[in-house]
């Protein structure tokens, strides 16, 4: 083909009318529509907005007022500190349950095709189904998980009403509504293991848990980077539950306020208790894109190298 | 996958010892994947039979069985609520979002991963790095974006949008099916004096198809069950789709428990039954990203 | 983006196009509200008002709350707003009129702004250049629901003061029954919570030495007042910090709750829901007996004309028709809310105890004076409020918390 272009230029123009034919849809919906809007959105970060509409260019004022002036800079803190807490959290309880899940399927026990199916089942559904339906099974007084710990006596707490319990509340709805991603991208790594290096060690006498962690744990290195940096991104991003199951001002007492509920916020007002300023709500998400990308990056080099060394 | 098992069989049988140890530490964990099981199915059982009780009884009796099998709540949802509508625009805005983006990330793939021209790796790589952005922080210039173009509050503005997010993976995955397709097949139907385009379309991309369906899933899933789009970019209620109609509707009848259910069972249904049908495919389409 | 600039040239001319039409016909505008549950009363409003005015139809559109102030501040950017914009008061209208999209409204154009007190103008006008910018149209209560069949089951009378407040409460828990439904589960309900409790013990003094800066919150009077709050926690219903303010009108509504914290504006709600309750809305238990009662009050919002509106006549007509005690008859009537025009006749007899309460009510704090800047002062009270509740903050705290808030934009605050 190469040659093909060299030798006929006619040839060549037709070629490239049909390749740029083949190229432009996709780069012009990307370029309008993802893009354009970030390159504005860095740009919206640079001015103070008067009331809805762009005023002064003032430079870092907007990033200086969310990173370092009270209380706005506690508000970013405090929202940070718990997308870091969420990320923690759903690496112990939603990766880690994973795991095992995945191990105990990897034996192909009778019914494992049957629990595959049930684990993933929640993952198909709605993060608005599942925020309300947990909301409603989580609900101080009526709700199904307080009925059943009544059953033993046991006066169950407010949940999503206390501080205490608010976030881990969200968090467990959160392991609940997604965990069968993890199990089922880790089971395809575990059975990309060959077959013969866990019998050998099998015979040679090692029991589950060596398996699971000599063996097993550091040839899935690369499902784990993966699940690792998605769960991270995740964390970052957490949005819709939070939203639906708590309220957009991180009730209560901002225990459940994170990140993106901070942004929107800041950005479109809430309707009930502040008003809209696109300027440092824009300097937010050029922060919050700046970390997540600048982590990814980083944790992507770190744990591949990682997976090389293994 | 059943020769692997049989092997277990037979190393199972031929160590008596470790047998008796290993059936019962099996039965653990078949007990273990069990309870599992009930944690997973039991919120959704509890949804589904709240929809057929009262509100009384939900209040007062939250764990038993409905005492019969009462549709008041389904009637209720069916006559005062726009329902129907939301599933179908849901329906619309999948469906073309989806089939928007096989279009156009096919037709990008194919030229970068079938032809040498210059720039394609960088083309790749802008793609690529499409995967990467989370396109909601940048939702206040995609607003006014829309708003400019007189896309807000339409159909086209939300198909739009979800095709931007969706050409990056589905370039990825089309592009790395299409590279692994033999050249022979090209080269001998342009010697027989096909076009490109009849290369594309009859020789190529039929065989293209599993990738397709891959795409196909992997977008379709998140779109229909996306809530922070239409939240912003969609306000007329004609409009709506069915996780966003949901909203409107939990803040409605925010009194009425027996309705909230059916209404949650009702939006958890299309997708729930589709995937008890096409399990792996689902399973495939949607781990598929993060396997590779 | 030439695209934007083509779309946007398209569109005017196209509005163009649509005042030459309009300009030999009929005026057809167009009225945007967040109140999507009150559209058929809005239509038979508007008929009304095409009956009195043939040449203008009026046409409602409903927005959703949540996206209500991004989709008028975006549709009045971009020249799509509708010609007359309901509006919320104070800092809400303020950031629309900051950036010019509203027609400023004087005697001249709209007669009928003299049919308002000063306070219900005020409410309504921009702070720095004193003009006013939307024709008032309600003023939320707020105050004490009682279930009176509660009450009279349990032979008891409904509390006047803070200290016939606790030994009523006792007496229905003694009887099994949950003396005051309301949670802490809402944050936007949290602050009128505060206000209601709070108002009787602040009185109006505190209110006006606040709005002008002679005191903050940092004043022990509100501290001392917050602490009332505190021993509320006894008369709420178990778990009361997730208990949000749903569940809260259920518990009342369905009699297991006797008094409810709550607002004017869910008068006709409660009603609907549960026509054959006898129930009533008092003034909060006062600080002692004799005192003049003091519910909290502040303006809902206006009727605001689009300055871009190419029917500006037209649109200024209908404000000034819904400044009139015509309009503001059937509006208090037919929505169960207090029109604030002067001469209004409310015939509903709970809503007239509203009105009666409204003569000596207080402002709702932090609605009526800080919510012109970021962070507003709803925004820090609902955020600490609930550590207040459950013993994480002292009342002091919060104070402070709100006033140093409050203080980065406020300059009458800062350095106090």
């Amino acid at each position: 083909m190469k040659a093909d272009w060299r030798s006929k230029p006619f040839h060549l123009s037709r070629r490239s009318l049909w390749i740029a034919f083949l190229l432009a849809p996709a780069a012009v919906i990307m370029m309008t529509f993802v893009v354009w809007p970030l390159v504005s959105a860095l740009q919206l970060s640079f001015f103070r907005f008067e009331g809805l509409k762009p005023g002064d260019f003032v430079w870092f004022e907007n990033f200086y007022k969310v990173l370092f002036q009270s209380p706005f800079r506690d508000a970013t803190y405090n929202a940070f500190w718990h997308n870091i807490v969420v990320f923690f959290a759903l690496m112990v309880l939603e990766n880690g349950v994973a795991l095992l899940i995945a191990y105990a399927l990897l034996k192909e026990l009778p019914g494992h095709r049957l629990h595959q199916v049930i684990v993933f089942l929640p993952v198909v559904l709605s993060a608005v189904i599942v925020g309300f339906l947990w909301k409603l099974l989580l609900h101080p007084l009526f709700g199904v998980v307080n009925a059943a710990l009544g059953l033993f006596g046991i006066m169950g707490p407010a949940w999503l009403g206390s501080e205490a319990t608010a976030l881990g509340s969200i968090v467990f709805a959160n392991v609940w509504h997604w965990i069968g991603f993890p199990a089922l991208v880790l089971l395809a790594g575990m059975q990309r293991i060959s077959r013969e290096v866990l019998e050998a060690a099998r015979l040679d006498g090692a029991g589950d848990w060596t398996i699971l962690t000599r063996i097993v744990w550091p040839l899935i290195a690369p499902s784990v980077t993966i699940v690792t940096v998605l769960t991270f991104i995740g964390s970052f991003n957490w949005f819709e539950l939070p939203l639906l199951m708590a309220d957009m001002e991180g009730s209560p007492g901002r225990s459940t306020d994170v990140l993106a509920l901070y942004f929107y916020r800041t950005a479109f007002g809430s309707v009930t208790s502040g008003i809209q300023d696109f300027g440092q709500g824009s300097a937010l998400a050029v922060l919050m894109f700046l970390f997540v990308g600048a982590v990814t990056f980083i944790a992507l080099k770190f744990l591949r190298s990682r997976e090389l060394e293994i | 996958m059943a020769n692997i098992a049989s092997t277990t069989t037979t190393h199972q049988a031929t160590g008596p010892v470790s047998y008796k140890g290993e059936g019962f530490k099996n039965g653990a964990i078949q007990a273990l994947l069990w309870l599992n099981a009930v944690i997973m199915l039991y919120p959704l059982f509890v949804m589904v039979m709240s929809s057929f009780k009262s509100n009384a009884e939900i209040f007062s009796s939250p764990l038993a069985l409905p005492q019969s099998l009462n549709f008041a709540n389904l009637e209720k949802v069916w006559s005062e609520t726009n329902f129907l509508q939301y599933l179908g625009n849901s329906l619309l805005v999948t469906s073309a979002s989806v089939a928007l983006i096989l279009v156009v990330g096919t037709m990008a793939a194919y030229a970068i991963a079938r032809y040498e021209f210059r720039f394609s790796g960088l083309w790749l790589m802008f793609f690529l790095s499409g995967m990467t952005v989370p396109l909601k922080l940048a939702i206040i210039p995609l607003f006014l974006q829309l708003n400019a173009l007189n896309l807000l509050n339409t159909y086209a503005g939300l198909i739009l949008v979800y095709t931007a997010m969706g050409i990056p993976s589905a370039v990825f995955i089309m592009t790395g099916f299409l590279r692994a397709l033999p050249k022979e097949l090209e080269e001998s139907a342009r010697i027989d004096g096909a076009n490109e385009f009849v290369i594309m379309w009859q020789v190529m991309l039929p065989l293209a198809r599993p990738a397709m369906v891959i795409v196909a899933i992997q977008n379709a899933v998140p779109i229909w069950n996306d809530f922070f789009f239409p939240l912003i970019l969609i306000t007329s209620d004609s409009l709506k789709t069915l996780p966003q109609g949901l909203t409107v509707f939990m803040g409605e009848f925010v009194t009425d428990w027996g309705v909230l259910f059916t209404g949650l069972t009702l939006a958890a249904l299309p997708i729930t039954l589709l995937y008890i049908l096409l399990s792996r495919q689902f399973i495939a389409g949607l781990t598929q990203g993060a396997i590779k | 983006m030439t695209i934007a600039k083509l779309s946007r040239a398209v569109l005017m001319g196209g509005m163009a196009w649509g005042m030459i039409a309009t300009a030999a016909f009929a005026a057809d505008i167009t009225f945007w509200t967040w109140r999507q549950e009150d559209k058929a009363a809005y239509e038979k409003f508007f008929s009304a008002f095409t009956a009195e005015n043939p040449d203008i139809n009026v046409k409602f559109e409903a927005l959703p709350d949540t996206t209500y102030p991004t989709m008028v501040s975006t549709g009045l950017a971009a020249g799509k707003a509708a010609d007359v914009i309901h509006t919320h008061a104070y800092g809400w209208l303020d950031q629309f009129v900051r950036s010019g999209y509203l027609e400023p409204l004087d005697e001249a154009t709209v007669p009928s702004l003299a049919n308002f007190t000063p306070d219900a103008i005020e409410a309504l006008s921009f702070r720095e250049d004193h003009k006013v910018y939307s024709v008032p149209f309600a003023t939320m209560t707020l105050g004490l629901f009682i279930n009176e069949d509660v009450f009279e089951k349990a032979g008891l009378t409904p509390p006047t003061t803070w200290e016939e407040f606790k030994t009523v409460g006792d007496a229905l828990k003694s009887k099994g029954i949950i003396p005051l439904a309301n949670g802490m589960g809402t944050s936007w309900f949290n602050e009128m919570f505060v206000s209601v409790f709070a108002g009787p013990f602040l009185g109006p003094e505190f209110a006006a030495e606040l709005s002008t800066g002679a005191t903050t919150y940092k004043d022990p009077r509100y501290a001392a007042a917050l602490s009332k709050l505190l021993e509320l926690r006894d008369y709420m219903p178990p778990n009361f910090a997730g208990v949000d303010y749903e569940t809260a009108g259920q518990l009342f509504l369905s009699g297991r709750a006797a008094m409810l914290a709550g607002g004017s504006f869910d008068i006709a709600n409660y009603r609907k829901l549960n026509p054959s309750l006898k129930m009533d809305f008092i003034a909060p238990p006062a600080a002692s007996a004799g005192d003049v009662p003091h519910a909290s009050k502040f303006y809902d919002g206006g009727y605001a004309v689009n300055a871009a509106s190419p029917n500006k006549e037209a649109a200024l007509r209908l404000v000034n028709w819904m400044g009139t005690t015509e309009f503001g008859n059937m509006f208090s009537n037919t929505l169960g809310n207090i029109s604030p025009i002067n001469g209004v006749e409310i015939t509903d007899p709970i809503l007239h105890h509203v009105a009666e309460l409204n003569k000596t009510a207080v402002p709702h704090l932090n609605v009526v004076y800080f919510r012109f800047g970021k962070p507003t002062g709803s925004e820090i009270l609902q955020a600490n409020i609930t550590k207040m509740m459950s013993g994480d903050m002292t009342p002091e705290q919060v104070g402070v918390e709100m006033t140093n808030g409050i203080a980065t934009w406020f300059a009458p605050f800062q350095g106090k």
